[in-house]
């Protein structure tokens, strides 16, 4: 019988180290590249522990935090007060902690003779009131415009801080990802679009100065680029057991390290 | 000039505690600087906002609304009116008969309930509500022994904006159309399509292009001819809006418009006053009106306005001979209808001591207007009529008014016995007050 008992609490113990499972929801600025990057250095200390990482936009985080389906939700948007509203009809407490910041760079092909923007611009373009690349000083011919689709964080964050929150004009095509506006851009020569600082490097871009100023780590610091947000993790209250200890690595000096490797900037300690 | 850290986090204190939870809508920019003036952290900014979104939508009532992301404006208006209403009508009757004065006196009440919402992309939509089912008048009368009433929609429509210049509406709306109450009494609320195009001319002139498309009455298609065929009304007009320099605040405006109907017929008898039911053929009414305002005329806030309006038939004899079977021997197809009018005001009229004065005179010959449209108060809504209104407004409160309305009209030509166009002599009197929110 004893044998018994001892073999049932070693399959418990083992079952309870498979269980360390960490789902992680959310933004796709955060989910394509740093997250997944943070997480394999994280399982390298701790090899017991596997991730769920699914990058499908910051309402997808928010939402997977208020319906309890991931213990982090990445977002690169603030909740909404409608969303903390409706996590705390359900006992939710949501819970932000920066974890990088970013800056929204305007990219267009690189062989597009544009370099700087203003703000003013910038809002024209993208709200659809300039359709033409001669209107802003560069050569005659019709402007592309990429944007990221709804449920990004991006898509409502560049609205918020580049577009006095109007709506983006119908023409605007919608892609997945950072990458995918990169691609796109970087093979239209009449493209514009908008990426995190990650994908500012990608081939066949070139990223336009707003009113003077580049998306840099001091910019976007000294809070200098307009275009300069905080992303986050999400949790429900202050985060517990694996998902505390992911987070506190993300802010721990080698995940701080692995921000900035990524392209995206620590925030201050 | 310095102010330390503990004096920005003290009026931060401050301000939230003297606008209380309801700050949390607006408070992004101000913890926005002090997070720049290195006063707060980024992480503690972060839970701050949360911190006070959450005291919101916990502690406030506004906070417990969920409205949708597409809302871009949420607006409530409306207003409630007591009324004392003494009238009295003397009808033409065939010769020999004694005439006879019919006085009413009564007390009535109008509740008013809008909501207009404001979507992006520029979509609009609302409804309103009202007391009163008929189409010219939100009326009710306090009946007997303390009865409830009813209340009606009023307003149901989806607008549609997609520039400056243009604007597209369908459902039952705001009548659209530069007018007086010589031809459209302002609580009827058209039901059917509507189209603006707007110009603007230098500054702040602008030529607006109307037009609407209005459903007057849904006939049984099973039913051959004219009968079983839906009512139509098409109204168009060009408006011209002139403001005169230097200051842009004196104005000229004028409307020159066209309406007709398809050939049918309103079978079912409308709700309103003085309904005509049959055929709406030979109603092709010509119209002009406009106004000029002097502002400031006798000093800041005053101003003074000459008004008209007009209306020609241009089937008149048709109406009034085949449709509404009149002798042409003994009576003038009285296809002209016109009003001049005088007002004169001291503020916009939502300022407590705010006052005004209107005066008119018009004379409605008996098919010169439609008369399931035109004013159910002057002549109660009858034709064949000339007289006056005099209108008087003051302003209790920014939101409370006083008005007295009284009207006074006679018969243009004697002998019919038609029933639009029998009225003798007709007085009202209205006194109101209305409170607006």
């Amino acid at each position: 019988m004893k044998k018994y008992l001892l073999l049932l609490a070693a399959f418990a113990a083992a079952s309870s180290v498979q269980a360390q499972k960490l789902v992680i929801k959310g933004s796709d600025t955060l989910g394509a590249k740093l997250v997944p990057t943070l997480a394999e250095e994280y399982k390298a200390t701790h090899p017991g522990v596997s991730f769920e990482i699914a990058a499908e936009g910051s309402t997808t985080g928010i939402a997977a935090i208020i319906d309890g389906t991931a213990q982090i939700g990445m977002s690169s948007r603030r909740a909404k007060p409608t969303e903390v509203s409706a996590a705390q009809a359900k006992g939710v407490n949501m819970k932000p902690t920066i974890v990088a910041f970013d800056g929204i760079g305007v990219i267009v092909n690189a062989g597009n003779p544009i370099k700087v923007l203003t703000k003013r611009q910038v809002e024209q373009i993208f709200a659809g009131d300039i359709t033409d690349w001669s209107a802003v000083g560069g050569n005659p011919g019709p402007i592309s415009l990429y944007t990221r689709n709804t449920s990004s964080g991006t898509y409502q964050d560049f609205k918020d801080l580049a577009m006095n929150k109007r709506d983006y004009a119908s023409s605007s095509q919608k892609m997945a990802g950072n990458e995918q506006i990169a691609a796109e851009v970087g093979k239209n020569p009449s493209g514009i679009g908008y990426v995190g600082l990650a994908y500012l490097g990608a081939d066949g871009i070139k990223t336009v100065s707003i009113d003077g100023s580049l998306p840099t780590k001091e910019s976007v610091l000294a809070k200098k680029y307009p275009y300069a947000r905080p992303t986050f993790y999400y949790t429900n209250g202050e985060p517990t057991g694996e998902a505390a200890k992911f987070v506190d690595f993300t802010l721990s000096d080698q995940g701080r390290a692995i921000v900035e490797k990524i392209g995206f900037v620590a925030p201050p300690k | 000039m310095f102010i330390s850290k503990s004096k920005w986090l003290a009026l931060f204190a401050a301000l939230t505690m003297a606008a209380g939870s309801a700050l949390a809508q607006d408070s992004g920019p101000l913890i926005d600087l002090l997070v720049k003036k290195g006063l707060v952290t980024d992480q503690e900014a972060e839970d701050l906002r949360v911190s006070l979104v959450k005291d919101f939508a916990a502690n406030t009532s506004a906070g417990k609304l969920n409205l949708s992301s597409s809302l871009s404006e949420f607006k409530i208006s409306g207003d409630m009116r007591m009324r004392y209403e003494y009238n009295s009508q003397t009808p033409e009757l065939s010769t020999g008969a004694q005439q006879v004065a019919n006085e009413t006196s009564r007390q009535r009440f109008r509740f008013r309930f809008n909501t207009d919402l404001a979507l992006q992309k520029g979509w609009t939509t609302g409804f309103g509500l009202e007391t009163g089912q008929s189409s010219d008048s939100a009326n009710q009368t306090f009946t007997s022994f303390a009865d409830d009433y009813g209340v009606f929609v009023t307003k149901a429509y989806i607008g549609w904006q997609p520039n400056l210049n243009w604007a597209f509406v369908i459902g039952k709306q705001t009548n659209i159309m530069y007018s007086t109450d010589l031809r459209w009494d302002a609580d009827i609320y058209p039901q059917g399509v509507s189209e603006k195009y707007k110009k603007f001319i230098g500054s702040k002139d602008t030529l607006e292009v109307r037009a609407m498309q209005h459903a007057m009455a849904d006939n049984n298609e099973q039913i051959p001819s004219a009968s079983g065929r839906d009512a139509w009304m098409f109204e168009n007009q060009v408006v011209y809006t002139h403001w005169f320099e230097p200051e842009n605040l004196s104005s000229l405006i004028i409307a020159a418009g066209y309406s007709a109907y398809n050939q049918s017929n309103v079978t079912a008898a409308p709700l309103n006053s003085a309904a005509f039911t049959g055929s709406v053929r030979a109603q092709d009414y010509a119209s002009l009106a406009g106004e000029v305002n002097w502002a400031n005329i006798n000093g800041a806030g005053t101003a003074f306005k000459v008004y008209w309006d007009s209306s020609y038939n241009l089937t008149g004899a048709t109406r009034a001979f085949k449709v509404y079977n009149l002798d042409p021997t003994l009576f003038n197809k009285g296809a002209t209808a016109w009003l001049a009018g005088i007002g004169y005001s001291y503020g916009t009229g939502k300022t407590q001591g705010d006052y005004s004065a209107k005066f008119d005179y018009r004379s409605v010959g008996v098919s010169a207007t439609d008369p399931n449209t035109n004013d159910s108060d002057w002549g109660f809504s009858k034709t064949n009529q000339k007289g006056l209104k005099l209108a008087l407004g003051y302003n209790v409160t920014d939101f409370t008014k006083f008005n007295l309305t009284y009207f006074d009209t006679q018969i243009i030509q004697s002998g019919m016995t038609f029933s639009l166009g029998n009225l003798d002599r007709s007085h009202e009197l209205l006194v109101d007050l209305v409170v607006s929110f």
